[in-house]
């Protein structure tokens, strides 16, 4: 197969897609570069390096979350457990991300279309996606190794370490192209590839708990077992590429064989009139929420399913060892709560991130042309803006409850005592006033300044940041008061006060009123 | 309703987005009853105009009405009375083509049952197709169908036919007519002047948001020439200095005189007395059309119109 127009390709797809792709990279570098200097300046010397790794390995339970880090006794090793978590969605997320928005992405909005009836051949825009990201991959894992490098850790070793993150990220944009042959949209590029990486990081979990070879079918274990700051496995890097080029290597022989805008995977016939509820202005925005919603629900039962069931063993490792809940930012004399105020922390994380994808969609809504004939007919702005809103808090309610009610029967079920569900459930909402205001945030950005909507999502990644590695980094107590999150009190661990939570909660209301202000007096649609 | 009350009456408008002013002083007139036709060039303001009448943005200034209210204010209360298809077609890509008339019909108060399984029918659609699987002329097609089949007093339909073969633009303009028959008012914008010349009683041109020309089409044609093509066994005499020709062309060929020239349409009769005189072997004359109004009425600029497309005489007007 000759590569006619790959080059023309790659132009296009760099002119269209530079700007997500620098975000997206940026981001990334900025993270764990920040992670990596943060942790080195918090532990300067061999022994507080040493009490680290005794806290996070004296358990199953953070093993499972972060991966078995061989060599934790280390600078080095300390970042990766630290970094591990969001390393396995982030790499992975960015490979999905590159191959999916110039791929199939393009082919359903007919773009693709327009270029193939010009001198480039059918696989050339996946083969050129591909090498762009394969490219912005490259570039990402040597700023992660000069970050690395310039925070203390050996050069072999950081070099190493990044390459099996760059590695593990290939695998996915792999993955992606493949899926993007043989699903009809990119929404279903995304299902996929998500499906894969939680099937990959349960995997991963369940073999470094009984340290068996089941590591070995993840590509999260491969990553995990270059073991960088380790034995250092330098070969098992050709694992992940060879299996990302032989994806990536199907994806190009596929789109070179099949018609454009065909698929594998196909959806059916549906109903041909539309139910009361659907007409209604509700069930419409029901329908328009559904697929986020059960998403974002998806990820964080997985989160409290899997930590309701190494309850025990985190519950041990605290009473064990003191260290460790220092080292998830916990300190305190009731174990069971602790954990249970951890994991309320993930899942409020994970339910602000669909507020503002929820938000995101009004917007999406709007630019996709929609919302101007649902406007043109007797449905005034102010209705249509408070169905939505009454939706997207009815589903961050759904999820945080349905969330906690896991989170308390696997607890119940791992520790097999009798867990109050109130106890955690009032945890859960605790939270509610603090997601709003993200929610708010973006909401306020979509009435009043629409085009500058993903600020909405660089605070979330603010947020995240914070709650996430804020306490393990010692950050700055300003750095950490930027987050809402922080000022719920940490339930049910900490004590929770009326006051900033009437504080947040007036900040959220507020900001629903500047949006609904916004909205009510500006141009509808702004491209 | 009264009748008198214009439907839609706008007057200086002007719209603009930042340093782009979209609307420069626009009128727009449209009476219950009628089809009007809504001409202009790519760009020239009609989206934005339907945009202001239809309350979705506020003019920087002049003044509109909508129904006699005022559409920024009432824009919800108002829409109960109107159907409305954008330029560009949106559905939610998850529901059917059937649920999104639905919904559609639900936004703008209501379809008739009846109107809406005849027009499925006669628009060939599959109602139970997802819309992401669906073409762009078959997502126009329900977007048109919800249109169409409303209890309104008036559509509003912005490029209406882009994306639809030349069948179902036939059905198209034969569901139109019978709404007006019913008493339905439409506001019809459009580039193709064929479809607005088939269908309107009545057209506004704009060009750089301002109205350049508006009445009925016999009034607008007043203003315009006719094409004569005439072969005739002899030359016809005086014809080239007669008054109200011009444009004069005339050539022996294969033993007959063949003339092309254009003559206003209160000279036509004299010229083809002269004509007869020269004993008429073949004789063509194409009343002025709505291209020829379009383009005279944009005559000096750059229109965004290919001449040949339009099938008229190469010199249409210019």
């Amino acid at each position: 197969m000759r590569a006619t127009g790959l080059r023309a390709m790659l132009g296009v797809q760099w002119r269209t897609h530079r700007r997500g792709t620098l975000v997206w990279m940026f981001a990334l570098i900025a993270s764990m570069v920040a992670t990596a200097a943060a942790i080195a300046g918090l532990y300067t010397t061999p022994e507080k390096i040493h009490t680290y790794a005794q806290a996070v390995t004296s358990g199953d339970a953070l093993v499972a979350i972060n991966g078995r880090v061989e060599g934790i006794d280390s600078l080095g090793g300390v970042i990766q457990d630290e970094f591990g978590f969001l390393a396995a969605f982030l790499l992975p997320l960015l490979g999905i991300s590159l191959v999916a928005q110039v791929t199939r992405r393009e082919e359903e909005a007919g773009r693709l279309e327009a270029v193939l009836g010009g001198r480039v051949a059918r696989h050339v825009p996946v083969l050129s996606g591909l090498i762009l990201a394969s490219a912005a991959i490259f570039v990402t894992a040597i700023a992660f190794a000069l970050g690395l490098i310039a925070s203390g850790v050996p050069a072999t070793r950081s070099v190493l370490y990044a390459a099996s993150l760059g590695a593990l990220a290939f695998v996915f944009a792999g993955l992606a192209a493949l899926l993007a042959q043989v699903t009809l949209h990119s929404r279903g590029v995304y299902v996929w590839s998500l499906l894969v990486l939680a099937v990959a990081y349960l995997l991963r979990g369940v073999g470094d708990v009984t340290k068996t070879w089941v590591t070995w079918l993840s590509p999260l274990g491969w990553a995990e077992k270059a073991a960088p700051f380790g034995a250092m496995r330098w070969w098992t890097l050709l694992i992940p590429l060879a299996v990302g080029g032989l994806l990536a290597t199907l994806a190009v022989l596929v789109a070179g064989r099949r018609d454009l805008g065909s698929s594998l995977v196909r959806g059916g016939a549906g109903s041909a009139r539309a139910t009361t509820w659907l007409r209604s202005p509700f069930g419409l925005a029901t329908a328009i929420h559904r697929p986020a919603i059960l998403g974002w629900l998806a990820g964080a039962l997985v989160i409290a399913g899997m930590m309701g069931a190494l309850a025990q063993q985190f519950v041990d490792a605290f009473t064990g060892n003191p260290a460790m809940a220092e080292a998830i930012g916990l300190s305190g004399a009731q174990p069971e709560d602790g954990f249970v105020a951890v994991t309320q922390l993930y899942i409020a994380i994970i339910a602000t991130g669909y507020t503002v994808q929820a938000v995101g969609s009004l917007r999406g809504e709007e630019t996709a042309g929609r919302l101007e004939p649902r406007l043109s007919g007797t449905l005034s702005r102010m209705r249509w803006l408070a169905a939505h809103g009454l939706v997207i808090v009815t589903g961050l309610v759904v999820i945080v409850a349905v969330s906690s009610v896991v989170l308390a029967a696997g607890t119940a079920w791992s520790m097999g005592t009798a867990v109050q569900l109130g106890r955690v459930a009032g945890a859960g909402a605790a939270y509610l006033p603090a997601e709003l205001v993200v929610g708010g945030l973006a909401l306020a950005l979509f009435g009043l300044r629409p085009r500058a909507f993903p600020a909405g999502w660089a605070a979330f990644a603010v947020v995240a940041f914070i709650a996430f590695l804020g306490p393990g980094l010692k950050l700055a107590g300003w750095v950490l008061d930027l987050s809402p999150t922080t000022h719920v009190g940490n339930p049910p661990l900490g004590t929770v006060e009326a006051l900033p939570l009437v504080v947040l909660g007036a900040i959220a209301a507020a900001l629903g009123v500047a949006a609904a202000v916004g909205f009510r007096r500006r141009g509808v649609p702004q491209g | 309703m009264s009748t008198t009350q214009p439907v839609i009456r706008a007057e200086g408008l002007t719209k603009t987005f930042g340093p782009v002013r979209a609307l420069d002083g626009l009128d727009l007139e449209v009476a219950p009853g009628e089809v009007h036709g809504f001409l202009g060039p790519n760009g020239s303001g009609k989206s934005t105009t339907i945009r202001v009448v239809l309350g979705l943005i506020r003019a920087s200034g002049g003044h509109v009405e909508l129904f006699g209210g005022d559409p920024w204010r009432q824009a919800a209360t108002l829409h109960e009375r109107l159907a409305y298809v954008a330029g560009d077609v949106a559905l939610w890509p998850g529901l059917t083509g059937g649920q999104c008339l639905d919904v559609l019909g639900a936004t703008q108060g209501g379809l008739d049952e009846a109107r809406r399984a005849a027009l499925i029918e006669r628009f060939d659609l599959d109602p139970t197709k997802r819309v992401r699987d669906y073409s762009k002329g078959n997502r126009q097609k329900v977007a048109l169908i919800a249109a169409l089949a409303a209890n309104a007093d008036l559509l509003v339909l912005d490029e209406p036919t882009s994306g639809l073969d030349p069948l179902m633009e036939q059905a198209f303009q034969e569901v139109v007519r019978e709404r007006r028959e019913e008493g339905c008012t439409l506001l019809l914008s459009s580039h193709i002047l064929d479809e607005v010349e088939a269908l309107a009683d009545r057209v506004s041109i704009i060009r750089r948001g301002r109205t350049v020309t508006t009445g009925s089409l016999a009034e607008l044609r007043r203003h315009t020439r006719t094409h004569v093509h005439a072969v005739t066994v002899e030359a016809p005499a005086g014809l080239a200095d007669a008054l109200g020709v011009a444009d004069y062309v005339c050539e022996r060929l294969d033993g007959h005189v063949d003339s092309r020239f254009t003559v206003g349409a209160e000279h036509l009769d004299a010229v083809v007395g002269r004509l007869h005189t020269a004993r008429i072997h073949t004789l063509t004359v194409t009343p002025p059309s709505l291209d020829a109004l379009f383009l005279r009425t944009y005559d000096g600029q750059a229109v965004p119109l290919d001449a040949t497309e339009l099938g008229e005489p190469e010199e249409a007007g210019r």
